[in-house]
């Protein structure tokens, strides 16, 4: 197996990057990516306490599986790739994405890594709701999946 | 006729529930659901939070598909709605 994604609700487990590599694991990498996100304690001049990650879980892990096999066809058919997200509440300090890659050169690793992160931002159906040490909370403006012609 | 229409992100203040039912003349479609939402978002005064979601949301139909504004909706059909998107 050469693809594992998953959304993870925080509350009851941790995302754990001992698993991820563990999983890309194996003698035919010459180089293993590792991206990790996490819940910081600012954003915009406001201080975070701690982000609710809301998804449509189906729709997520088929964004997720069609993101990964679109970067494997792109930069390394044979790359093993991790993707797990955060769902739920989770506070500073938190890994709210993790992605790794296992690949058998160092700019394929990095090339997966990037066009992963980059289109699940831009593809998946996520969202942050950022909570505040003033205890106000806030759902953070994305972008549209309409196209910018229909809006 | 009636439709269920599934909140996220930012839409779940819609709703105590994780649903909102929508009555809906027959035959609507997705761009009679953006009007009839506009109407519901005034009605519970949260046009200051939402104001801009009935234009900005796409929705998904049952098999986890976008659907433009001509889709035809059905008598208890699941919709749902997709608010300007920000993961990772």
């Amino acid at each position: 197996m050469s693809l594992h994604t998953a959304i993870v609700k925080i509350e009851e487990e941790k995302i754990s990057s001992k698993k991820a590599k563990e999983f890309i694991a194996s003698e035919k990498n010459g180089a293993e990516s590792i991206f990790i996100g996490r819940v910081r304690n600012e954003n915009s001049g406001k201080k975070v306490i701690a982000v609710t990650y809301d998804a449509h879980d189906q729709a997520v892990i088929k964004s997720f599986q069609s993101i990964c096999n679109n970067a494997k066809n792109k930069f390394d058919k044979g790359a093993k790739i991790f993707l797990e997200h955060a769902k739920g509440y989770a506070p500073v300090g938190e890994i709210s994405i993790l992605i790794a890659v296992g690949s058998g050169h160092r700019d394929e690793a990095f090339q997966v890594c990037r066009y992963i992160l980059e289109e699940v931002k831009h593809q998946c159906p996520i969202w942050k709701k950022e909570h505040y040490v003033d205890g106000k909370e806030e759902w953070l403006p994305g972008h549209s999946l309409r196209s910018k012609k229909e809006i | 006729m009636e439709i269920q229409l599934k909140l996220y992100g930012s839409s779940k203040i819609l709703s105590d529930k994780d649903t909102l039912n929508i009555q809906l003349p027959d035959n609507s479609n997705i761009e009679k659901l953006r009007n009839i939402l506009n109407k519901i978002i005034s009605k519970k005064h949260l046009k200051s939070n939402l104001e801009n979601l009935p234009k900005t949301a796409a929705f998904f139909s049952e098999k986890d598909e976008v659907v433009n504004d001509n889709y035809k909706l059905k008598n208890k059909e699941s919709i749902s709605i997709i608010p300007p998107i920000g993961g990772g």
